[in-house]
């Protein structure tokens, strides 16, 4: 939990760009999905996306949630954090989730939507020419994520094991 | 389409009691059905159900398939899982305190149980074959579970029909929330079966 910060929340298709020193942009309890989280250091901008899935061609764009789509999310976050200010060569990028929840989709990339979700994210950072700075994906667990726009460090967390919080 | 609220209602009413039944002859112990709410809820507001996207969850899940492909979530707070862990094994109340392989494959059947009969309900009021894969069991943060499903929901549509049956069951305080969410495709055809019908 940060405190003493003012944290926006980004539910699933959701995202955000801050400028604002003492805002933290937070993706809770990613699983399959990806953040895509993209900071200038010298403008000390970042921007977030709580991806869900990996391409728009295979679905339908909804209101609520604009940046559900890989394809969509990465180039209108870039967007908007360019017109903060940002410049995209000094912009670092991180990428964390699409992890692969259910068992039997492990080795299977067509059910696994994590793996989809984290190739889709390389590819679209590789498309802009983008540098990655933190890559945290795949595996079996969920994650939290935050970015902290003063320093642009990027926490990630997963899920208190189970056994030990019961024993 | 059509609000589909109405029939959609009558169907999880249905497939719900019959669940409990069905789990009631398992344990060899009543359950109550106290509440069966459904309503429409964006897909991303579901993981609050369960205190947060980053809360700790166990959730059983099956997909559905046949005529219509689907997916059945069943999700409780640790505590509460613990407790059906209990239940199942036919031990006092409070004995599990960790879910290790043998309370897996207790929860594991529990939705097999709650899959079969649920989804057979379904079937006899519309026609449909409708049949649940075996259950997966995963502990983890809500919304990383809760993904599983959203993420195929989320790909045309924001909101979905959630149903939430609470019940209570003798001998044993626990209640729990069980979650269904109908895709489109399943919502359509189940909506088709029954107008046929």
């Amino acid at each position: 939990m940060v405190t003493g910060v003012i944290e926006t929340t980004l539910s699933l298709g959701e995202w955000a760009v801050s400028n604002d020193r003492d805002g933290v942009l937070t993706c809770l309890g990613l699983g399959s999905c990806v953040a895509f989280i993209a900071y200038d250091p010298v403008a000390r901008v970042g921007g977030m996306a709580h991806m869900v899935l990996p391409d728009s061609t295979q679905g339908r764009a909804t209101p609520r949630s604009e940046a559900k789509f890989v394809d969509v999310a990465v180039p209108m976050v870039m967007r908007e954090l360019l017109a903060l200010g940002a410049m995209k060569t000094r912009t670092q990028i991180s990428l964390v989730g699409g992890a692969a929840m259910l068992p039997n989709s492990r080795g299977n990339e067509s059910l696994n939507i994590g793996a989809r979700n984290a190739a889709a994210a390389q590819a679209a950072v590789r498309a802009m020419g983008l540098r990655v700075k933190v890559e945290d994906m795949g595996g079996t667990q969920g994650r939290t994520v935050r970015l902290l726009v003063r320093s642009g460090e990027v926490t990630i967390s997963t899920a208190r094991n189970l056994r030990a919080e019961a024993a | 389409m059509a609000d589909p609220l109405g029939p959609w209602a009558d169907l999880v009413n249905i497939g719900t009691r019959k669940a409990m039944a069905g789990l009631s002859q398992m344990i060899g112990s009543d359950i109550d059905v106290t509440s069966l709410t459904l309503r429409r809820v964006p897909v991303a507001e579901i993981s609050g159900l369960f205190g947060g996207p980053d809360t700790e969850a166990v959730g059983i899940y099956l997909t559905v398939s046949g005529s219509a492909d689907g997916h059945l979530m069943l999700m409780y707070e640790p505590r509460i899982a613990l407790g059906f862990i209990d239940l199942l094994m036919g031990q006092p109340p409070q004995t599990t305190t960790v879910i290790d392989a043998m309370g897996r494959s207790a929860l594991g059947e529990m939705g097999n149980i709650i899959g079969a009969f649920f989804l057979s309900a379904i079937a006899d009021a519309t026609g449909l074959y409708l049949t649940p894969s075996p259950p997966t069991v995963m502990t983890d943060m809500a919304g990383a579970l809760l993904d599983v499903v959203t993420s195929d929901i989320l790909l045309t549509q924001d909101e979905t029909y959630l149903a939430e049956a609470t019940f209570l069951t003798e001998g044993h305080d626990i209640s729990g929330v069980f979650m269904v969410m109908p895709t489109e495709e399943l919502l359509e055809a189940l909506l088709t079966a029954t107008k046929a019908a």
